[in-house]
């Protein structure tokens, strides 16, 4: 299990089909994420580095090729699968917080939680208390998202992508909506995170900085690795 | 469906945060209870008075001499023994309308559960003579404590007594006395069609509404009626009293065949009451069907916005794992729970309306004071509107529920 990669591609590609026009977007990606990597993928706008992170994410499925996480090819489950392993393997942050405007901010990070039972959901409440007093948002436990500034939610937000201890983080321009020290104040707490948890971290990302600070650089140009 | 800690919790929230949204959902749903309710008891109310009004004062099945087929004088055994010649007059016995055999019946009706009010009645047109005056009324000669049961003229008394009424004496209504200036006390002199007269006392004086009872009615004892009828022992009719009126034509049907009698219902002599309060009934479901297809696209396009306005967080609990059942199932729930509500709102306040409008009384024949609605809360209505209620709120909540469950995450993280 140890060396079996986090996740892996083999050969994928991805087409997308409006009406009969064909608009091919990635082309024969093949390449392993090992355990306790923080990689980035860089690649201009259109160069389909979201796809690809919506594939890894089994968000979406690959017109051709394979994608094994922890071992197991995704492309034989079903949808209830696919969310399953998303809900138990995987951790997911966004350009934007996405926080419920409804819930707090720890019944935020604990959102991941929530959905396995109210008893694992009590179980990681002191460790995600601990995590978000870590990343400096120990007064604001019970405040709603809209009472936080941007920074701070995105924040809440990479705490929650490891709510559900996740084998892979799947981040997506996490800087991207942040001005540039709150952007720097993300990206490095999800650098240490990553060190300290062991938990791996693949971000798309359009900024070369911290594309140069990561393990390793994934760069994308026209659908294909370069 | 996924009822789970994740799906309530999050509809239950859902529900809190958004309380604007919420209470616009309950109280359209509270109104639609509140409007089934207050329109069925009201409409059903009015039924119950309609109803009355006919059969208030008449018997709900009526036991008449089984019907003759007229024969030709010639089919007759002669009653002279010998041949008989054109336009030779012959005084044959005439054949009175009336039942001889009542009392052998009477302990059978009375047994019937069904029967709640049996009354042997004479009845036949006379004449009233009060000084130089004379007037063609309507007798009824009855047994007062049974005959009361069906008429209930003991308590429409303006003057006088009913149930005690002995031999010799006369109610009447207060229409006929106004007419006549009799007063309590009066003598009046009747005359039967076969020629018998009785002298009478006015001993009650009674005013029902009801023209037909007020105006060219009296009420004798059983026996005066018997002997100014002329009739002996016999009876002319034998009124029921049932228990569920409007069993009257059945259980009238099921008597057809067990007892020698022309036997008739109430419902088949007012085919009109019944085909009045059939079209009053589908008018009234109409405007309830109405109201509950309006509430419904209500609460459906309230919980469409909702959705709507939730597309972003929906796609992140799904790319956290979140399934299209459980995601469906949180709009559902929140459906369900809001219709739950808005029956706990809408019952209470219908019930209370109906209340209020219950103690509303105005002045009724004789000057009594009477309520304008019946008002008889049916439980059985409570229960059924509250479960049409919660029916639409789960059908409504269903297709923007199953919209949310079909939320493409891709779709709106790449968005915004």
């Amino acid at each position: 299990m140890a060396d079996t990669p986090v996740i892996e591609l083999r050969g994928v590609g991805k087409t997308y089909y409006n009406g009969d026009i064909a608009t091919p977007v990635l082309f024969d990606m093949s390449f392993e994420v090992g355990r306790g990597e923080f990689v980035a993928i860089v690649g201009g706008s259109g160069s389909g580095k979201t796809t690809l992170l919506n594939l890894m994410g089994l968000l979406d499925r690959p017109s051709m090729g394979e994608i094994l996480v922890d071992g197991r090819n995704a492309g034989t489950l079903d949808e209830p699968g696919r969310a399953s392993v998303r809900r138990d393997r995987l951790g997911f942050i966004f350009q934007f917080h996405y926080l419920l405007p409804e819930f707090t901010v720890i019944e935020n990070a604990l959102m991941p939680c929530r959905m396995k039972g109210r008893r694992f959901q009590e179980e990681q409440e002191p460790r995600m208390r601990a995590l978000l007093e870590k990343v400096g948002l120990g007064e604001k436990l019970d405040s709603r998202p809209a009472q936080l500034s941007g920074g701070q939610q995105q924040r809440v937000a990479v705490v929650r992508s490891l709510a559900n201890d996740p084998a892979l983080v799947l981040a997506d321009e996490p800087t991207g909506n942040l001005d540039t020290r709150s952007g720097r104040v993300v990206f490095d707490l999800m650098r240490s995170l990553s060190r300290e948890s062991g938990t791996t971290f693949v971000m798309v990302t359009h900024d070369d900085n911290f594309a140069l600070e990561a393990d390793r650089l994934i760069r994308i140009r026209d659908g294909r690795i370069e | 469906m996924k009822l789970n800690f994740f799906t309530l919790s999050v509809a239950l929230r859902h529900l809190r945060y958004g309380v604007g949204q919420s209470l616009l959902t309950i109280g359209v749903i509270a109104i639609s209870v509140l409007l089934i309710i207050y329109l069925r008891t009201v409409i059903g109310g009015t039924q119950i008075r309609i109803v009355d009004s006919v059969t208030g004062s008449i018997p709900h099945i009526v036991l008449e001499p089984a019907e003759r087929t007229p024969i030709g004088a010639w089919q007759l055994p002669d009653p002279t023994g010998r041949t008989l010649y054109i336009g030779e007059t012959v005084n044959l016995p005439r054949a009175q309308d009336k039942i001889d055999d009542w009392r052998q019946w009477l302990p059978a009706l009375e047994r019937d559960p069904e029967v709640t009010v049996v009354s042997p009645v004479v009845s036949g047109n006379v004449f009233m003579f009060r000084g130089a005056r004379r007037e063609s009324v309507r007798m009824s000669g009855v047994i007062a404590e049974r005959h009361d049961r069906i008429v209930n003229i003991e308590e429409k008394l303006v003057e006088g007594r009913f149930l005690q009424m002995t031999t010799g004496e006369v109610a009447l209504g207060a229409t006929l006395a106004a007419e006549f200036g009799i007063r309590m006390r009066d003598k009046l002199r009747l005359l039967g069609p076969e020629g018998r007269s009785l002298s009478v006392t006015v001993a009650g004086i009674y005013e029902t509404g009801s023209g037909a009872l007020d105006d060219g009615q009296i009420f004798l004892t059983l026996r005066d009626g018997q002997s100014l009828l002329e009739l002996g022992s016999a009876v002319s009719s034998v009124g029921l009293r049932v228990r569920d009126l409007y069993q009257a034509e059945a259980i009238a049907e099921s008597m057809t065949t067990r007892l020698p009698f022309k036997i008739r219902s109430w419902i088949a002599d007012n085919p009109n009451v019944f085909r009045t309060l059939d079209a009053q009934d589908q008018t009234i479901n109409m405007v309830l069907i109405s109201t509950i297809i309006a509430a419904g696209f209500g609460i459906a396009s309230i919980l469409v916005m909702s959705v709507t306005g939730k597309y972003r967080e929906i796609g992140i609990l799904k790319a956290m794992g979140a399934t299209p059942g459980e995601i469906q199932t949180i709009f559902v729930v929140e459906g369900f729970l809001l219709a739950v509500l808005g029956c706990m709102v809408g019952i209470p306040v219908g019930i209370g309306l109906l209340e209020a409008l219950s103690t509303v009384r105005v002045p009724g024949p004789g000057g009594r004071m009477t309520e304008l609605f019946v008002i008889q809360i049916d439980p059985w209505l409570l229960l059924g509107a509250s479960a049409v209620a919660v029916t639409v709120g789960v059908i409504a909540a269903f297709f923007p529920a199953r919209r949310a469950g079909s939320v493409d995450p891709m779709q709106v993280i790449r968005g915004s």
